[in-house]
């Protein structure tokens, strides 16, 4: 069946704000429950035949994220500076979103992310919370999520995962050089390293032919169809059905809002810059844990509490790599086969709160190692950098750790007074500055990545070193959930507190970040809160 | 199924390469006069130098280095202006006497760009270099395989496991 085209002047089920990692699963969810949708997404709708190995386009020149030319924001770390341009904020910006450009790593929280209030008390600076839900309730869309995008790892491996309903439907990825050294120097220090679970075929499924280890999987988009994105695995589904439209370079500039305080569609930019209005008897926001609250703010909405934009947390974490005697070929293949969750949780008896996954990983493309890779006691240009940059690109190995990030109420997004972007609109301002804990946290991982890379026989080891964060890929926090709608922006089951017909699903509404790598929770939460929606249209509740 | 395989996409890459190599015969810049691209292009050629591998002249780094500062990059055409004059005044003060940088001893070049490699203007140039270097042909950079012989990778875009030594040590 060809995708339905609607005019805005219809009056449509839901209208879905961004059709990357959470909006794909909504509008999957929504259109095969019988109901219409149309998804606006600010980016192109790119097919896998678009997808390329072109590092300079895809790197340096921002084709599938937020460019930062168009798309600027300012910076600051406390709230009494002048925020200054500055880039720190990554999002992609395509039809499919970060599910596909992103790394694949497809972590579960742990049982205990969702209750660290609980188990350690509250933490001086910072606004540790429990979850309204637990890992058991969304357990099931875990699971659910899993099978559907199709994700390859093996259950059971993981020591400090929490249950499982099901295996994986795939087997892990075959191990690369830098997952054996990683699991050789683990084992040795009686650590418990696993495959890694990925959201890449190893097996062909449902109808998506398995990975050719092409070795362009981190930042790029999969031209085999074979990285479990939204793109590649959902949105098929929804559009098959006669639904739903995914409507691309539709650039929201406000939620609109009825006498009664009901929202009514929203208004937005389309390719030519013309101002349209879209109907709709109910919203659901998925623009990812930056545009979501600026488009709340912008639009006066849902933020009775005073928290939209508040509670941002970070990506956090370090690389430290090894150089080894041995030829490893990092650039074939996926970019993770093993992790360890040894660190993850918090333990008091370190003095601080947080910890890390750490997973092996050397993830330069040829450009970006040539100009950041080389070590910093090394040569960076002449005949020797030229002489010494191929082995190291070929003989390097690299472990990252996914560190903590507290909750901390000054850290947000907010509008910035002076800046615009390219559509006229006030650009995002991120006022971030590290709670204490998390760059203790840091300092601990360096030093557990180190003794990895030392009892695996690296000839060479040297890190990044440990500072304050100041630009993130993960965007999570800023529509905080909860059930007392003066602490939090959106309820159990991610409708805004303030308006009953008005959801928000992304990583906004994460409470505690986990150990990062939120892609899998942030689908988890969006398969339940669909699953919601659907029953309570159906009902007449919404 | 229809649509661009990703055979045709690299049969139409390396057609592109074939035209862009024809350029190397009547060159005309976007961006540059010659007189500066020849300046730009010693210093590129002096940060990756030709030896039993290309350099950045052989890659036709200065082709990506123009088409960057015509499109893209165009907001960084001050940070050249300004920084290859000083640049220049540098030069004269180290090598009296000397009219270009392209006309320098390698060795002088050498010691001219360590002498301003703290710059924005450095940072900047070196960038230009290692992605036209790097990136793809299509560019006009990265002529004669120079990235993946420099680096001894394979060009495949499918590999098998095992993919380098420890993982297949483990097969064994």
């Amino acid at each position: 069946m060809s995708p339905v085209r609607y005019r805005p002047s219809d009056l449509v089920d839901f209208v879905v704000i961004g059709a990357g990692a959470a909006g794909g699963v909504v509008a999957k969810e929504l259109a095969t429950s019988g109901f219409q949708v149309v998804v606006l997404e600010q980016g192109p709708y790119l097919r896998a035949k678009d997808f390329t190995h072109d590092e300079v386009d895809v790197l340096f020149r921002a084709a599938l994220i937020n460019d930062p030319k168009k798309q600027p924001n300012t910076f600051r770390r406390t709230p009494n500076e002048t925020a200054k341009r500055r880039q720190s904020i990554e999002y992609a910006r395509l039809v499919g979103g970060g599910s596909v450009h992103f790394t694949a790593n497809y972590w579960r929280f742990h049982p205990d992310d969702f209750r660290e209030r609980s188990l350690l008390d509250a933490i001086p600076g910072a606004d540790l919370q429990d979850w309204p839900i637990t890992y058991d309730e969304l357990e099931p869309y875990y699971t659910k999520a899993e099978w559907e995008l199709g994700i390859s790892g093996l259950a059971g491996s993981n020591p400090f995962d929490g249950p499982r309903s099901k295996p994986y439907p795939l087997p892990p990825m075959p191990v690369k050089g830098s997952g054996v050294l990683f699991e050789r120097g683990a084992r040795k220090l009686g650590y418990n390293p696993f495959p890694a679970p990925v959201a890449v075929l190893s097996r062909p499924y449902r109808g998506r032919s398995a990975c050719v280890h092409c070795g362009w999987c981190e930042a790029f988009g999969c031209e085999m169809n074979a990285k479990s994105s939204t793109l590649a695995a959902l949105l098929p589904l929804a559009e098959s059905t006669g639904r739903c439209e995914i409507r691309p370079e539709s650039y929201v500039r406000k939620i609109e809002t009825g006498p009664d305080g009901r929202v009514t569609g929203a208004i937005y930019f389309d390719r030519e810059g013309r101002e349209m209005r879209q109907r709709a008897r109910a919203v659901v926001l998925c623009a990812n844990g930056a545009e979501t609250p600026r488009l709340l703010l912008m639009s006066g909405l849902a933020n009775s509490s005073g928290l939209v934009g508040k509670y941002l947390m970070f990506d956090g974490g370090l690389f430290a790599y090894g150089l080894y005697e041995h030829m490893l070929n990092e650039y074939k293949s996926i970019v993770v086969t093993r992790v360890l969750h040894d660190f993850y949780a918090s333990d008091p008896k370190r003095g601080f709160y947080g910890g890390g996954g750490l997973d092996s990983r050397m993830d330069m493309y040829p450009a970006t190692f040539a100009l950041n890779g080389m070590p910093k006691d090394e040569p960076q240009w002449g005949a020797e950098w030229k002489r010494g940059v191929g082995r190291y690109y070929t003989h390097t190995s690299g472990i990252l750790a996914h560190s903590s990030c507290l909750a901390v109420e000054q850290n947000s997004i907010s509008l910035d007074p002076d800046l615009k972007d390219a559509w006229g609109l006030p650009a995002i301002r991120v006022t971030f500055r590290n709670h204490p804990d998390d760059l203790k946290a840091m300092r601990f991982l360096v030093d557990r990545q180190v003794e990895i890379l030392q009892a695996s026989g690296a000839t060479k080891i040297w890190s990044d070193p440990v500072e304050e964060v100041s630009y993130s890929r993960h965007l999570m926090g800023t529509c905080r959930m909860g059930n007392d709608p003066r602490t939090s922006v959106v309820d159990r089951w991610n409708r805004a507190h303030d308006v009953r017909n008005l959801f928000i699903v992304d990583g906004s509404s994460l409470v505690t970040c986990g150990r990062q790598q939120p892609t899998e929770t942030i689908q988890a939460l969006a398969y339940r809160a669909a699953e919601h929606m659907a029953e309570s249209a159906r009902r007449g509740e919404i | 199924m229809h649509g661009i395989t990703r055979r045709d996409w690299m049969l139409a890459a390396a057609c592109w390469t074939h035209v862009l190599r024809g350029q190397t015969s009547s060159p005309r810049f976007a961006y540059f006069d010659p007189a500066t691209a020849g300046e730009i292009e010693a210093i590129a050629d002096t940060i990756i130098p030709g030896d039993e591998t290309p350099g950045a002249r052989e890659a036709g780094v200065i082709w990506f280095i123009d088409g960057a500062l015509a499109g893209y990059d165009k907001d960084q055409r001050e940070i050249y202006r300004k920084g290859l004059a000083d640049t220049e005044r540098k030069r004269a003060d180290l090598f009296p006497g000397s009219q270009s940088i392209a006309g320098l001893t390698s060795e002088q070049r050498i010691t001219l760009l360590k002498a301003v490699e703290d710059t924005g203007f450095f940072v900047a140039v070196r960038r230009h270099t290692i992605l036209g270097f790097f990136g793809h042909p299509k560019y006009g950079g990265n002529r004669h395989s120079a990235a993946s012989r420099l680096l001894g990778i394979e060009t495949a875009t499918h590999f098998q496991p095992p993919f380098g030594y420890y993982d297949q040590e483990l097969e064994k």
